[in-house]
């Protein structure tokens, strides 16, 4: 059922990998774009071309959210409902779009133009709330951001209506668009301190993102020098200026960079560098603003990181969802590579550098390295185990560097400026600066670039305008909703990665969530709860039982029938799944309500006693039917 | 030796192998068990359930750390018996038994479940749950064999893990994710590994469960037998578990050296035939006057069996009398079949199928794990996926884990040639041209012409080989063998029988000595005692212990044995004795688990021509239906008995159940009891005779008489220690010595293969252009033979396969049904259509339910290189029309 295009176009995906078998997610999603879901036959089908069991392609599709075993509307509408975008009304558009289409969250529209679905974080948080578009059997997708009206929802029907009976090759440039507001993609808001215009600077020119504005602005000057025969650098220069700025990596975990580098074995080759553009924690979108607005300065940072530490491969995972980042992404590879810029002997050197983008297909998971990893050499990706960690063994069992959009990003002022230029700013632990991302109930969500020392007072007050409507601040998510809270007493905790530890947070990815007095903290838990119950892989087990434990009780508070030792309880789990799981993502999905309940306890205790005051306890079905049944079940029956 | 190192565990100091695992190395030098599920000794270490956790003082911080995946380095500590570390498996317990459904009581791994004994040891004792279960499949078969329930199922991939590390073929795999994960299959595709029912043993819960054995048995009640598995030459070692005089359940045993602790599916699910309602258990005398079959007691049937084949000896002279035996048989039913033709009839025509006509070497494989370390694997007319599963794990595991690279000669395209590595394609009856290419091709490798000079016999093979094209394959194969360290040659009894096996083992021969593995070229013995019955004796030319019939000292070795003398005349080979049946020259037929009849014309006229037919068997075979006596035997899993396996293992086969209400009886008692009530001659036995002769009675007349000495054996130990005293390699396999894992007897005990290049003699063969195609046929693991479909029902239609480019010049559909016909004889088949046929070839397997491939052949060993034609019926009746 493939078509001769299809199988060409998976044919030259496949060609793109050192091992073929990577290219099967977006070999997948190819077929998806032709057939608009995979059917069986469309698994087998592809699964002969990769010379795979079809069961390891349905295994795969089955792990990634993206794509689909049944059909989908025309459009498949996706709503956030993540805590970033329930904070700023996701709610009400999700009930204008179910009151608008006739349709529940899973469900078609009778004339096949509309699946209406609920989604998680899309990187969106600053331009909340969003909801993401999908054409069926094309490319086509698209961003629609602050849906905060129903004007703007009302105009966003209208338009993907106007816009059914075009052909989806004629469809307007996917991207994103503010309904009513945006025509063209602009970027969304982001400031900067003084001092530290660095990464964001070119961002709002017109055509940022292109070599010639890139160039224009000395853009690749610095890696063209750093690699020349005559007054360049070596790459151990390179590496130990990175060492020397202490840069710390920016996906939530705040290793340092060079240090990292520096565990490369030595002499042993090929080593890839693996770019993690998978930017998935809810309240995190500062990669997405680089990727989609300044690529050519990530390529520039990922030519340097490749010199430093000897790569000669470059993959970029970006999460799939950003589909509008990744043509972006794709535009400036084909660019550079037209310039020379990578290739064999890039700038005239002997340095030889291959950038392939991939896009992933849909898991929060493959944001951790190894899971990131193991997807991109195109299995479910599960996380696997260290040691050996990726710099000994890491892609295709070579030495890899896995290291985040930012943390690349920042490499290019690094060494363009030094070490000391940058240990100006933040502290000593925390030197340089960082890209805050604001969301929440604040006036102006964005992106910050600011220095690491800053305040998160500052950072709401002065910089994001203060909280809507000037309401008190309940609580602060400061890294990403994995992170604990924290409560307004720490708002005058710098926002570097020590003091953000001693106020009994982490400072993850930067992602600032903002959540006034009178949002439902039970709510806040239980969809924080609910996301990393959706987004566990399933490998190990604290985290795929006790995470769908702890939010089944969770539900249950909100259904009405809590009970105040449910609070001890969802506590003590919290400890095994923290200690116990696998991967780090285990550990960290349970941080966000532990701290709540310690936090605002009295808030749960209120509402327990306020919705179930009678202490009714939950009625459970008898289980099981102790009745031997030999005979055999009906046709395979898929859930 | 690994180095030592010294972990500290609970404040104890153990020295442990460097970087084993924690989980092993408690186990080893301190005796903890550290609880797991994903982690098994056999798999891949995965860290996933969480069960083994312990801690580790990482930096000065106790941490806690799975022992499963921590490989121990010197100096480190850990506590097991902590409380962090005993809370954190508990913890673990309860998340494992929120969504399991605890449905213990129906459940058939109650009783014998990790998860229920764990609990018990490490267990929360309570949980705080009060959430509805997640809900999935229940009953959800993944094969006719196995049950899936997805609620049981605590996602340890074990059974994941094992098709895709052993069978290399993964076709169970986890669908959705984080708590809807789940164990599944593609669509139509359910699980159909040969071995797939070792997931059933590793799974540590009852998610997978044996649909033969299901609800069957609670774990406690069963009698559990430590035994072997006789359905080909292997001898896996299996447990047969009973209750109420039924095998109710077969699983696997280790034995690392035979076949780890894996089983395959016949192995473990086709046991139907042991509780048979169909098997015989009494024995059936041919009523006189009313031409039927009636029941009769033993002492009748045996008295007319010695007394008829006693007399036609006599009458006819003992060459009138035959014995087929199978080599299926134990070592003690074929050692005391063998004897009691050559003691007590006086006749050599004693054989078996696949007995003289395939030129065996006896010593089969050397070691079975030698497979699995070879760097070049050679298989020469043998398909391991389908004739011997286990073995192919080995050979699997050499290729994925140790990089061995496969060079498969065969006349199909069979599975392992997915391995990639040269595949020599030929029609069969031209095995020797295909060796004599890879000889060709040998000398043309810079190593190898080096060593071949050293070879006596190099000029003359030299010029034999001369001229002649090389393919690409034939070239890559030699070249792959030039460079190997480790080579090994397989090769199947189909290269050695009929009329070109003398030529074509020699050819091997020549083949294996240029490549440098003379010494490791190896027979594979096809069937479960194929090795062990000829060891003592099963054929007409050879006494026990290989030694040659004509050499009169070997013949008065037995002699002292036997007491009797050994008639000296090379007797008749199964071949031989079907025909002389049928042409009435032999008069009496004594068949033991060997059925001629189901085999086409040449066995059915031999089992119609027979004055006296004498069929012991557990079933009414087409051939019992013919018989003058039918004798019921037992199976093997309920008589014991001992079992040589392809690389001369002999093993051990305990009486695991036995059918109270059943009369029938082992192969080796029947044949004690008959050699007991065999009439004693006055000129052989004087001394005894005076005292048990009948007045009155003439010389020469042979009269009941006391059993004779040689015949007292009051058990099967006893027949196998008189093995050992016949062929002194058994000395050492007595049954106490045999233990539970079986020994195997010395190689050098019999004379080596003459290992030297030589010029094989070209057999005259003939292609008929009337049939242009040439038949290829085989054993396929799951077929419709006898025993099979007492498990399950035969295939619907017997089929003939057909290369698609075949298919299209001779116009013939798949599902079609055509006439498949040889100069002996005629087949009806259905077409299958088949991409690993070779052109020019029809693909025809053994054992398919009503139509014998035998039919076919003009004779069993000759089989190899049959030529055939085939016609659509249509063309037949239009023809006739």
């Amino acid at each position: 059922m493939l078509t001769d295009a299809t199988r060409n176009t998976i044919r030259e995906l496949m060609a793109r990998y050192p091992q073929a078998r990577s290219a099967l997610g977006p070999a997948l999603e190819a077929a998806q774009q032709q057939l608009g879901y995979l059917p069986d036959e469309a698994m087998a089908e592809v699964a002969a071309i990769f010379d795979l069991e079809p069961m390891e392609v349905q295994a795969f599709v089955g792990f990634y959210h993206m794509l689909h075993q049944w059909p989908v509307g025309q459009y498949h509408v996706e709503v956030c409902t993540n805590v970033p975008c329930m904070l700023r009304g996701a709610g009400k558009c999700g009930e204008q779009l179910k009151e608008k289409l006739g349709l529940e969250y899973g469900q078609t529209t009778p004339d096949g133009m509309f699946t209406l679905g609920e989604m998680e974080c899309l990187g969106s948080c600053g331009t909340a709330p969003m909801v993401s578009v999908t054409r069926a059997q094309s490319d086509w997708s698209r961003y629609y951001e602050e849906l905060n009206t129903p004007e703007r929802v009302d105009a966003m029907l209208a338009e993907l209506r106007s816009l059914a009976s075009v052909p989806a090759d004629q469809l307007p440039s996917a991207g994103r668009v503010v309904p009513g507001v945006d025509e063209v993609a602009r970027p969304y808001h982001h400031s900067h301190h003084p001092d530290t215009n660095n990464i964001l600077a070119r961002i709002d020119k017109p055509d940022s993102h292109t070599l010639a504005s890139y160039e224009a602005d000395g853009g690749y000057a610095l890696a063209r020098q750093i690699l020349a025969k005559e007054g360049g650098k070596t790459p151990l220069e390179v590496l130990e200026t990175v060492k020397a700025a202490g840069l710390r990596g920016r996906g939530g975990a705040g290793f340092p960079t060079g240090m990292k580098w520096g565990f490369l074995p030595a002499g042993s080759y090929p080593r890839y560098l693996v770019v993690n553009a998978d930017e998935s924690e809810p309240g995190t979108f500062k990669d997405r603003l680089i990727i989609e607005y300044d690529p050519h300065q990530l390529i520039e940072g990922i030519i340097l990181a490749c010199y430093a530490t000897e790569a000669s491969h470059a993959f970029i995972y970006i999460r799939g969802e950003y589909f509008f980042g990744a043509q972006r992404l794709e535009d400036a590879v084909a660019e550079a590579r037209a310039k020379g810029y990578i290739g064999k002997g890039i700038f005239g050197s002997a340095k030889d550098l291959e950038i392939t983008v991939h896009r992933g297909a849909g898991a929060y998971i493959c944001g951790e390295e190894t899971a990131l990893l193991t997807s991109l050499e195109g299995y479910r990706g599960h996380p696997r185990l260290k040691p050996p960690f990726p710099a000994v063994e890491g892609l295709y069992r070579k030495p890899t560097i896995v290291n985040n959009v930012e943390t690349i990003t920042q490499v290019v002022s690094i060494v363009r400026n030094g070490a000391d230029w940058y240990k100006q700013w933040g502290s000593e632990k925390s030197p340089g600066f960082a890209l805050y991302c604001l969301s929440g109930q604040v006036k102006k969500p964005g992106v910050y670039e600011l220095p690491y020392n800053t305040t998160l007072r500052e950072l709401i007050y002065d910089y994001a305008g203060g909280t809507i409507d000037d309401r008190p601040i309940k609580s602060v998510i400061p890294g990403g909703l994995s992170m604990p809270h924290v409560a307004v007493d720490k708002l005058d905790t710098p926002m570097t990665f020590e003091d953000i530890v001693a106020a009994g947070s982490s400072l993850g990815s930067c992602g600032i969530i903002v959540i006034c007095e009178g949002e439902s903290i039970v709510e806040v838990a239980r969809r924080t709860m609910g996301f990393y119950r959706e987004e566990s892989c399933g490998k190990c087990t604290p985290c795929r039982e006790g995470g769908g434990w702890i939010e089944k009780i969770l539900e249950r508070i909100e259904r009405g029938e809590g009970q105040s030792s449910d609070l001890d309880l969802i506590d003590r789990l919290t400890w095994p799944i923290e200690r116990q799981s696998f991967c780090p993502f285990g550990a960290a999905s349970v941080w966000g309500v532990r701290s709540m309940i310690k936090l605002y306890r009295d808030d749960f205790e209120a509402y327990i006693e306020q919705t179930n005051p009678t202490h009714k306890e939950p009625e459970l079905p008898v289980r099981p039917i102790y009745r031997p049944d030999t005979g055999d079940v009906a046709p395979k029956v898929r859930v | 030796m690994p180095d030592l190192v010294t972990i500290t565990i609970d404040e104890v100091e153990y020295k442990v192998p460097a970087g084993s695992l924690l989980t092993d190395a408690a186990k080893a030098a301190a005796d903890i068990d550290i609880p797991v599920f994903c982690s098994h000794p056999k798999l891949e270490p995965l860290g996933a359930c969480r069960m083994c956790l312990v801690e580790q003082d990482v930096r000065g911080r106790w941490m806690i750390v799975p022992a499963c995946t921590t490989r121990v380095g010197d100096g480190m500590k850990f506590r097991y018996a902590s409380e962090a570390a005993t809370q954190a498996r508990e913890d673990t317990l309860e998340f494992i038994l929120i969504n399991h459904p605890l449905d213990c009581p129906i459940c058939d791994k109650g009783g014998e479940c990790p998860l229920q004994d764990q609990t018990l040891k490490h267990g929360p004792g309570e949980s705080e749950f009060e959430e509805i279960k997640t809900h999935k499949e229940k009953r959800y078969p993944i094969s006719d064999l196995i049950m899936l329930d997805q609620e049981r199922c605590i996602v340890c991939w074990r059974c994941i893990r094992y098709l895709e590390e052993w069978e290399d073929k993964p076709q169970l795999g986890l669908f959705h994710r984080g708590g809807e994960t789940v164990i599944d299959f593609f669509p139509e595709q359910p699980v159909d590994a040969k071995t797939s029912g070792n997931i059933i043993d590793l799974c540590p819960v009852g998610a997978l469960t044996n649909r033969v054995s299901r609800f069957r048995y609670r774990p406690w009640e069963l009698k559990r037998t430590k035994s072997i598995c006789t359905h080909c030459s292997q001898g896996c070692n299996v447990r047969l578990d009973a209750r109420l005089h039924q095998l109710r359940r077969i699983v696997a045993r280790e034995n690392m050296a035979v076949n780890d602790e894996w089983i395959c599916d016949k192995g473990r699910f086709f046991h139907g035939f042991v509780d048979h309602a169909e098997r015989l258990t009494t024995p059936l005398v041919r009523d006189a006057d009313t031409g039927e079959l009636r029941e009769a007691g033993w002492d009748e049937a045996l008295g007319i069996v010695a007394e008829r084949l006693s007399s036609i000896a006599d009458v006819h002279g003992p060459g009138a009398v035959g014995a087929i035996g199978s080599a299926k048989l134990s070592n003690e039913a074929a050692y005391l079949l063998q004897k009691l033709m050559r003691s007590l009839v006086g006749s050599n025509n004693v054989d078996h199928k696949g007995g003289a006509a395939v030129l065996a070497d006896p010593r089969g494989l050397s070691n079975i794990r030698d497979v699995e370390n070879a760097d070049v694997i050679v298989l020469m007319g043998v398909d391991l996926a389908e004739e011997q599963p286990v073995l192919d794990l080995f050979v699997r595991r050499a290729v994925r884990r140790n990089g061995a690279k496969l060079v498969i000669i065969h006349p199909r395209r069979i599975e392992d040639t997915r391995y990639g590595g040269p595949y020599v394609a030929y029609k069969p009856g031209e095995e020797l041209s295909a060796l004599d290419g890879l000889s060709r091709a040998l000398l043309k490798q810079k190593p190898v012409a080096e060593r071949a000079g050293k070879l006596g016999g190099l000029p003359e093979l030299t010029e034999y080989l001369s001229g002649g094209q090389i393919s690409q394959e034939v070239a890559e194969a030699a070249r792959l063998l030039a460079g190997a360290l480790r080579p090994i040659v397989l090769y199947g009894p189909a290269v050695v029988s009929g009329p070109g096996g003398e030529a074509n083992r020699a050819a091997l021969m020549n083949a294996a000595l240029l490549a440098g593995c003379g010494d490791r070229t190896f027979y594979i013995a096809p069937e479960a005692n194929s090795v062990g019955v000829r060891d003592v004796g099963l054929l007409p030319n050879r006494l026990p212990g290989h030694l040659d019939l004509s050499d009169a000292s070997s013949r008065e070795q037995m002699q002292r044995i036997w007491g009797s003398k050994t008639p000296a005349d090379a007797g008749l080979s199964y071949d031989q004795m079907l025909a002389a049946a049928a042409e009435g020259r032999l008069k009496a037929l004594y068949l033991v688990a060997s059925d001629p009849a189901a085999d086409g014309p040449a066995g059915a006229a031999a089992v119609a021509g027979a004055d006296f037919l004498v069929v012991q068997d557990m079933f009414l075979t087409a051939s019992a239906q013919q018989a003058d006596v039918v004798l019921p035997a037992v199976s093997w899993a309920e008589t014991d008995g001992t079992f040589t396996n392809l690389e001369r293992r002999v093993q051990r086969a305990p009486k695991a159940l036995a059918n109270p209400h059943s009369k029938a009886a082992a192969d080796w008692s029947i044949l004690l009891h008959l050699a007991r009530a065999w009439p004693v001659s006055t000129d052989e036995q004087p001394a005894k005779a005076g005292k048990s002769r009948r007045d009155g009675s003439q010389k020469g007349k042979r009269e009941r008489a006391d059993t004779p000495k040689q015949w007292k054996y009051a058990s099967v130990q006893e027949v196998l220690e008189e093995i050992g005293r016949a062929f002194p390699a058994y000395a050492a396999t007595d049954w106490a010595s045999l233990g539970e894992h079986g020994r195997q007897w010395a190689a050098d005990s019999v004379p080596p293969v003459a290992r030297r290049l030589a010029v094989p003699a070209r057999p005259a063969r003939a292609w008929l252009d009337d049939f242009p195609f040439a038949l290829v046929t085989g054993r396929l693991l799951f077929d419709d033979s006898t025993l099979m479909t007492k498990t399950r029902p035969a295939s619907a239609v017997a089929t003939v396969s057909i290369n698609p480019g075949d298919a299209a010049a001779a116009d013939v559909q798949a599902g079609e049904a055509v006439l498949v016909a040889s100069p002996a004889g005629q087949l009806e088949l259905t077409v299958r259509i088949d991409d690993a046929v070779l052109p020019g070839t029809l693909w025809i397997p053994y054992s398919q339910a009503d139509a014998p491939v035998e039919t076919l052949l003009s004779a069993a060993g000759d089989g190899v290189g049959t030529p055939v034609r085939l016609m659509s019926l249509q063309t037949v009746s239009e023809k006739a029309g």
